[in-house]
């Protein structure tokens, strides 16, 4: 038995080997094996009578406000592609982070799934199973969708995936608060700073947020910077790119953090809400502002008593030299790719640009986010604070990633952590800005 | 008799399907994650050999902060030994007992572990809410205002704040454990026990609770272990915040490996909390043995 | 006096018992009402209270929109399959680990132990790996194997302390009686290990409905897709209508209840038969 022991360790010791070796890559003839398993012939330029099967992941679930522009797109797709089938899956956003990544890892990627660009993606990119665009971008497609706005899924100059919404940040208020104490939506720190002492003197809690789900307290934070430091500057900070984040203009930001925390501006017990929770309170009219991406224009309609009271403004700039009120944190991070192993690159190829046209579309007719695509068709039934926030991004002089999209996983991971320090007073503003260039620069 | 039980044949033949599940589902993964957690790997692209540094890291980054989630974890396993354990068997014994509407009360304290975490985690959101939440609502009712908390936003109250759903929700799941060991031991013995004049107490504490040792060691390893890898609400309720103050080994691995890609830095940290789970399991063990021989 | 005191020691009891099924059953009716309020009321004012408003409707739209008739019918067979596949592998294994002579049984009963300790979330990607290479994935067996081997180790810590009861007398009679190590397994152990089963069902039952992480990442095909991932994806990635999950998440806990409810009827008398016959 004690040799049957030892040969059953042997036998797993040499399977844990070739499991591992073929864990971290180098195994493309057994990928492409893989791939014809369903019987498919080899693929041929002349599809036409051939039945093409193409797999589609997204994190539109049927519950989101992105799926019906999914579906209509793929519908559409079918009938202009007779004997294309696309079938969609749809998973929840925070485990289909965990699930995409895992299916790069284990080479399971479909032939086009959903990811986010910048960031998040580089590494999908450099294990090289996506799959480039560049041929399949024609002029077609390049006259309604600049390159610009890819920008965030080019890696090293190639193109990797399309977009089909530019969400942009935005100060959303409350009007009918505003307009009870003569409020303004301000333009400059000091009007900003003077409506939040304003409602606390009436004790209205000024700002919803939640830290607890900090990407919301990123997106004020993020939003700060970008009016104080200007877009190119902190587009370097953030991308190492020869700039510090040791910089009075990132100090400057993280104190105005401090200073509307101690002011109280911020909503009681943010460490311990969600984002759900903490938006509650802004639709059901407990507190006045909230600073978030535009798709809060669609929730607005769906979630709050008074959707009329609402009302959206740009965020206020704080430093006139070097930012613009027509700057804003955004862009296209929503990106659909296609994966290197798809037996149809091709068919695969054109679908993610016609797909993503639609989806553009469709969403931004239902008010669930800003169209990426050149809005060439009416849209005059879509709701005046989506609208509002379209035209924005039109007149925008820049558009900025959200530092925790733009950074690479661990940079952002920390970044997350030390708003958290920041918020909570652990750390100084001048030591959360030191530790960040301590870990951007590291 | 003796050559019925040293059939090899049958020994292996009973083995077998247990083997191999376990060999595919836990060895294997064992020993790749060992190898995983001495590289520098996103998970995705190839990985550098690095030796041991990210055991060094663990031990020493104070922004991964990994001593301190050991010593959280190991707060809950002693929190869960000797608060939820107790309670769980104090149940059991009197429910084994027999009191009337018995199989009423089994059913009903085992409730919370039949519900799933993510109704369990917004449930005590909803609890500790600092507005509407029935904790500060209670304490203002009293007139403890000052007692209120955000009590999953401040660090010094988080960790306990995230302890005490875990603790609660389990009760239920040792005592149906020892509810089974108390139903299985035969009645006549504590009849006997009884007729000696021995107490209710007595009963218990020299009947019934020896002879429910196996299961208490069971109840006690799973205790511990489940502490180690306590995960699922503390990931609801807190996400080991606010600033790590309710950090345990699972959340720091998972926010590691999924959040910021480093595999192999989370993959040590995996290794770590297998080793203590199985340190500590093959402990409680020997401590039991020891007792039973005195 | 004496009798008073029982009383009293009684009546104590019996209050204790009580308020704690009280705690216990909150979150069931927490639960329900829940499923029947929209956002507002959720995560406004009227978190404890009744709905104002019945919203009958998010049990519709969690029917229709989840898909859920589906996925209750896959977890319903990956959850059985896995009791399956645990109770008998366990059985078997413990009956090996405690009964028969052989060497390395201490260790390899130490080596079982190893399935309590690993987390399951590190051992996603291996397993992944693992399955994929076995052309597993997208299926009903690349979550029944992984459940039933991480279920392993505490069906064994069950069924060896429950085995421990068993007298090996009866083992012994048998094979006087001209028994085979099969037929004393078949025929005297597996009929004695009854209350085991029902235990250790529960418990692996409770693992494997639950489950999420696992079926997440190996199942992509809806058509294979569990309960607990389909609830999931009620929610939406910005805003989430809490309402219909509720409903979702009733109507999964419903069969868990019944199920619940059998089982441990059957644990109380079994093991009050067994008491007697012992």
């Amino acid at each position: 038995m004690k040799k049957n022991l030892k040969k059953l360790l042997a036998v797993l010791l040499s399977t844990t080997m070739i499991f591992s070796l073929s864990a971290c890559g180098g195994n493309k003839t057994d990928e492409a094996k893989d791939e014809s398993n369903n019987g498919a012939v080899e693929e041929t330029t002349d599809e036409k009578d051939e039945e093409i099967g193409l797999t589609l992941w997204s994190i539109a679930t049927e519950s989101d406000a992105f799926n019906n522009a999914y579906t209509k797109a793929i519908a559409d797709y079918e009938a202009a592609h007779p004997g294309t089938k696309i079938t969609h899956e749809t998973f929840e956003n925070e485990s289909y982070k965990t699930k995409i990544k895992s299916a790069v890892a284990a080479n399971e990627l479909p032939d086009l799934f959903y990811t986010w660009g910048g960031g998040f993606s580089k590494s999908f990119v450099e294990s090289g199973k996506v799959l480039p665009l560049d041929q399949y971008y024609t002029d077609e497609f390049k006259a309604q969708l600049s390159t610009a706005a890819l920008n965030n899924a080019t890696y090293g100059g190639k193109l990797y995936g399309s977009t089909y919404t530019t969400p942009v940040s935005a100060l959303f208020y409350n009007r009918a608060m505003f307009d009870k104490y003569g409020l303004k939506a301000p333009t400059t720190w000091d009007e900003f700073k003077n409506v939040c002492q304003t409602f606390l003197d009436n004790d209205i809690t000024p700002i919803g947020i939640s830290v607890k789900d900090t990407w919301v307290l990123a997106m004020t934070h993020d939003a700060f910077t970008l009016k104080s430091a200007g877009p190119d500057k902190t587009a370097k900070a953030i991308t190492k790119n020869g700039v510090s984040y040791n910089d009075p203009d990132f100090l400057a930001s993280a104190q105005k953090i401090k200073e509307l925390v101690d002011m109280g501006a911020f909503i009681e017990g943010a460490t311990g809400l969600s984002n759900d929770e903490a938006s509650a309170n802004f639709y059901n009219g407990t507190v006045p502002m909230y600073i978030t991406g535009s798709w809060m224009g669609g929730s607005i309609l769906t979630d709050a008593p008074n959707p009329d009271d609402f009302d959206v403004a740009p965020i206020p700039v704080i430093n006139g030299d070097n930012a613009k009120i027509t700057d804003f944190m955004g862009g296209a991070a929503d990106t659909i790719m296609v994966s290197n192993a798809t037996k149809y690159p091709d068919a695969a190829g054109n679908a993610v640009f016609e797909l993503t046209r639609s989806i553009s579309k469709y969403a931004y007719l239902d008010g669930a986010g800003i169209a990426a695509w050149q809005v060439d068709y009416d849209d005059s039934s879509v709701n005046p604070i989506t609208k509002k926030v379209a035209e924005y991004a039109t007149g925008a002089t820049s558009f900025t990633l959200w530092f925790d999209t733009l950074m690479d996983a661990n940079d952002a991971g920390e970044y997350l952590a030390l708003l958290q320090e920041l918020y909570i007073g652990n750390l100084t503003p001048e030591e959360f800005v030191e530790a960040m260039a301590a870990q951007l620069e590291g | 008799m003796e050559k019925v039980r040293r059939n090899k044949i049958a020994i292996c033949l009973f083995m077998l399907p247990a083997v191999v599940l376990f060999a595919m589902i836990i060895i294997i993964p064992i020993f790749m994650s060992s190898y995983y957690s001495l590289l520098d790997w996103d998970g995705i692209t190839k990985g550098v050999f690095v030796g041991l540094d990210n055991f060094k890291e663990l031990f020493t980054s104070k922004s991964a902060g990994f001593p301190k989630t050991i010593k959280n974890a190991m707060l809950l396993a002693v929190l869960s030994t000797f608060i939820q354990l107790p309670i769980s068997l104090f149940f059991a014994i009197i429910l084994g007992k027999g009191v009337k509407g018995e199989k009423f009360y089994v059913a009903v304290f085992f409730i919370p572990v039949l519900i799933s975490t993510t109704v369990i985690g917004q449930l005590w959101l909803k609890i500790y809410n600092p507005d509407y939440g029935i904790v500060n609502a209670g304490l203002k009712f009293l007139g403890l205002d000052n007692l209120t908390h955000v009590w999953l936003g401040e660090q010094d109250t988080a960790l306990f704040a995230v302890f005490i759903p875990i603790l609660w929700q389990y009760v239920g799941y040792h005592m149906l454990l020892m509810y089974a060991g108390v139903k299985s031991i035969s009645t006549e013995l504590r009849e006997a026990a009884k007729i000696d004049g021995a107490t209710e107490w007595g009963i218990a504490r020299y009947v019934t609770i020896p002879l429910l040792k196996p299961i208490i060691r069971i109840c006690v390893i799973f205790a511990v272990t489940g502490s180690l890898k306590a995960f699922d609400l503390i990931y609801v309720l807190t996400n080991g915040g606010p600033a790590h103050a309710s950090e345990v080994p699972s959340t720091l691995m998972v926010s590691m490996i999924f959040g910021r890609n480093r595999y192999g830095l989370g993959s040590a940290i995996a290794l770590m909390i297998i080793f203590l789970c199985f340190f500590f399991a093959i402990l409680i063990r020997k401590l039991f043995k020891t007792e039973e021989v005195e | 006096m004496k009798t008073k005191k029982f009383k009293l020691g009684r009546f104590i009891i019996t209050i204790v018992l009580v308020f704690w099924a009280i705690i216990q059953l909150f979150p069931l009716y927490w639960m329900f009402t829940f499923s029947l309020k929209d956002n507002s009321e959720i995560f406004g004012a009227n978190i404890i209270g009744l709905p104002h408003n019945w919203i009958w409707e998010n049990y519709t739209t969690a029917l229709t929109k989840g898909n859920v008739g589906l996925y209750f019918f896959n977890s319903i067979v990956v959850t059985g399959l896995t009791i399956a596949l645990t109770t008998i592998a366990a059985l078997m294994a413990t009956y090996a680990l405690t009964r028969m002579v052989w060497k390395g049984r201490k260790a390899a009963n130490n080596i079982f132990m190893l399935g309590l300790t690993v987390p399951i979330h590190a051992a996603i990607l291996p397993v992944f790996i693992i399955l994929r290479n076995l052309r597993m994935t997208n299926s009903y067996q690349s979550l029944i194997i992984p459940y039933s081997a991480f279920a392993l180790a505490m069906a064994i810590m069950i069924s060896s302390s429950f085995i421990e009861s068993i007298p090996k007398e009866l083992e012994e009679a048998a094979c006087i009686d001209g028994c085979g190590v099969y037929g004393i397994f078949g025929r005297i152990i597996l009929p004695l290990m009854k209350p085991a089963l029902a235990t250790i069902s529960i418990f692996v039952f409770l693992q494997a409905w639950n489950e999420l992480m696992f079926a997440v990442i190996f199942i992509s095909d809806s058509k294979y897709r569990t309960l607990s991932v389909g609830i999931q994806t009620l929610s939406g990635s910005y805003t989430t209508d809490w309402g219909p999950i509720g409903a979702a998440l009733v109507i999964a806990t419903f069969p868990t209840l019944i199920v619940y409810s059998l089982m441990s009827g059957r644990i109380q008398e079994s093991l009050v038969m067994g008491a007697v016959k012992g």
